[in-house]
């Protein structure tokens, strides 16, 4: 089994288990190993700055707030009689549309691979040196890494706005 | 790949490990006897020459406890978090060097780095590996389902997000000065003396980084001062309140491995590694050693000197003092290199 | 098993999408669905890098980076309303917000 199967199937499993069930706190751990796995497939793809980026803001940070809020909340269940009853992949109108878009997703996927199968392999020539890709960071996309900064900004002032009592100081 | 550098890469993992838990249980001894001293008192003496097997007592002691759940607890992330919290703590030493090339007296062709896994970008997976270990911390507080767990994860996984930025910051000082994102890169940077008796040592241009990160490195373990999340006047013993026996043996464990971690990078990073006057490179991890101990050392001292803060107190510092000096750190290292050249 | 090639990748990052959607369009918790987000922002991010890997260029990793950000920017504002949505509603679940609706 080569890793990328491997790293694929448990990316695939915990995404699924992430929507599958309904206690939110599995539901962020899960997660948490799906971006693990996809760690993996960068490193595969001679990407290991990505690889690590992704553990550092994915699962460092970005699922710890969630998982902050979620315990914050303590409201982990759907609690709702309907959803006790049903299982959330379960529903009758998700589960007919669903059937069509997945047997439509799953006739593409097999069209595609068919297709791609002879133009596959990668070529050499990877840039997986992290000075290269900071130089092209701080040239060639400067103004969106500065744009992104103004995003960032824009998002902790509303986050906190949102975030804070009305009243308190 | 040639079988005698395998072998003998095997035995390095498991002669880390090995060393990392002996390390754990030694630190236990230290922790107590300098305790004992600050304090004036004599420390552990009864349990073999000068208490010396106290550690071994302990261990036994806890393997022979009751394993305790509370019945409300989630039970499957109750036994997760613990593993979680050792896990993280062993791994990061994973990627630490901790001496020069060996050939091992001649046993090994072409030398074996003292490293687990050279990896080149070392210095983020030690970050990442820290970004991790605040979930066993923030599981074992809520999967407890007691309110003294509940908060002391809390305030844990505020602590360690708003230390985590200085911290990097304090790391990315050094990743200007010393070019590279390997470790073992950075160490080897540092060799050398300036006018023959000032060690080419990053602490010295990067003095405020040092400041920055020991501080930084103490919050990150959860060490005194700073050691809300298990302020037993306030929480009873925070997120490990509900934890017995072996499982509580794991936190205990990953608590000292974790600061052995940061030592290490420390003495990696700051301090020169295994880089020492007298010492030929081959025994250099001699030096590192040394070097790792003494800031155990001040750990210890730091833990049994000062009060500790107030809750509030810590999250002031941390974003109002330490974060922008941390910013101001890397500006000016940033300027610096780009005037002087690295 | 033959090594995996571009298409496999972008089978899988497919896979994934899929499954974010279906999780945002399927479940009724506020956090469930900021979490098939990510999912799907994944599965882009996938995308990016395999054909910056196929392209030998570090375009796709540096979009990735922006992807990331933009991550995190939603996830800080999404779960700062989801925080004021429970306070209000005391209830996660999207269909119980309906104060805008006609």
């Amino acid at each position: 089994m080569t890793p990328f199967y491997l790293f694929a199937a448990i990316a695939v499993g915990a995404s699924l288990l992430v929507i599958a069930q309904r206690n939110p706190v599995y539901s962020v751990l899960l997660l948490i190993a799906s971006f693990g796995a996809l760690s993996g497939l960068y490193v595969l793809l001679d990407a290991p700055f990505v690889a690590v980026i992704q553990i550092i803001v994915y699962a460092g940070a970005i699922m710890v707030l969630f998982l902050f809020v979620v315990m914050l909340l303590n409201a982990p269940h759907e609690e709702t009689p309907y959803d006790e009853q049903v299982h959330p992949l379960m529903r009758p109108g998700p589960m007919r549309l669903g059937a069509v878009l997945a047997l439509g997703l799953v006739v593409e996927l097999i069209w595609a691979l068919e297709k791609g199968a002879e133009s596959g392999r990668f070529a050499g020539g990877a840039v997986s040196n992290v000075g290269a890709i900071g130089r092209l960071l701080f040239t060639e996309y400067a103004f969106a890494f500065e744009v992104t900064s103004i995003l960032i900004i824009v998002a902790m002032v509303g986050a906190v706005v949102l975030a804070r009592r009305e009243g308190a100081r | 790949m040639p079988t005698p550098l395998f072998i003998a890469q095997i035995g390095l993992t498991l002669f880390v490990f090995v060393m990392l838990l002996s390390s754990a249980a030694g630190m236990v001894y230290v922790e107590r006897k300098v305790a004992a001293l600050l304090q004036q008192r004599i420390g552990p003496y009864l349990v073999g020459p000068k208490g010396l097997l106290q550690p071994l007592a302990d261990i036994i002691k806890l393997m022979f406890k009751e394993e305790l759940r509370p019945s409300a607890a989630d039970a499957f992330l109750f036994a997760l978090a613990p593993i979680i919290s050792a896990t993280c703590a062993f791994a990061a030493f994973a990627v630490v060097p901790f001496g020069g090339d060996t050939t091992l007296l001649g046993l090994i062709p072409g030398g074996l780095r003292l490293q687990v896994a050279d990896v080149n970008v070392a210095i983020l997976v030690v970050f990442a590996i820290a970004s991790m270990s605040v979930y066993g911390i923030v599981l074992a507080g809520w999967s407890s389902n007691s309110k003294y767990s509940l908060l002391g994860g809390l305030r844990s996984s505020a602590q360690m997000i708003s230390y985590e930025l200085s911290y990097g910051l304090a790391l990315a000082g050094v990743l200007l000065v010393g070019n590279s994102l390997s470790l073992t890169d950075i160490v080897n940077r540092q060799a050398g003396t300036w006018l023959g008796f000032i060690p080419h040592w990053f602490v010295v241009v990067q003095p405020i980084g040092f400041l920055i990160y020991m501080t930084a490195g103490i919050a990150e373990t959860n060490r005194a001062p700073f050691d809300f999340p298990e302020a037993e006047q306030e929480l009873v013993a925070g997120y490990h309140t509900e934890y017995s026996s072996m499982s509580f043996a794991m936190f205990f464990l990953a608590e000292y491995v974790n600061m052995v971690t940061v030592s290490a990078v420390a003495t990696d990073l700051f301090l020169g590694g295994w880089h020492g006057p007298f010492l030929s490179e081959s025994i250099g991890w001699i030096w590192f050693l040394l070097k790792v101990a003494a800031i155990l050392f001040f750990y210890v001292w730091m833990r049994w000197t000062l009060p500790r803060y107030r809750y509030d107190q810590l999250m002031r510092f941390g974003w109002k003092i330490l974060l922008p000096l941390a910013v101001v750190n890397l500006l000016v290292t940033a300027a610096g290199v780009l005037y002087f050249g690295s | 098993m033959p090594a995996p090639s571009l298409g496999d990748y972008l089978a899988l990052s497919a896979v994934l999408f899929a499954i974010g959607a279906a999780g945002v369009f399927v479940r009724r918790n506020l956090i469930t669905i900021l979490l098939s987000i990510e999912i799907m922002l994944n599965a882009v991010n996938l995308t990016f890098v395999a054909f910056g890997r196929a392209l030998g260029s570090a375009d796709g990793q540096i979009i990735v980076f922006f992807v990331m950000t933009v991550a995190a920017a939603e996830a800080a504002v999404g779960l700062a309303i989801v925080i004021t949505l429970f306070r209000h509603r005391e209830s996660l679940n999207p269909d119980s917000f309906t104060a805008l609706k006609w």
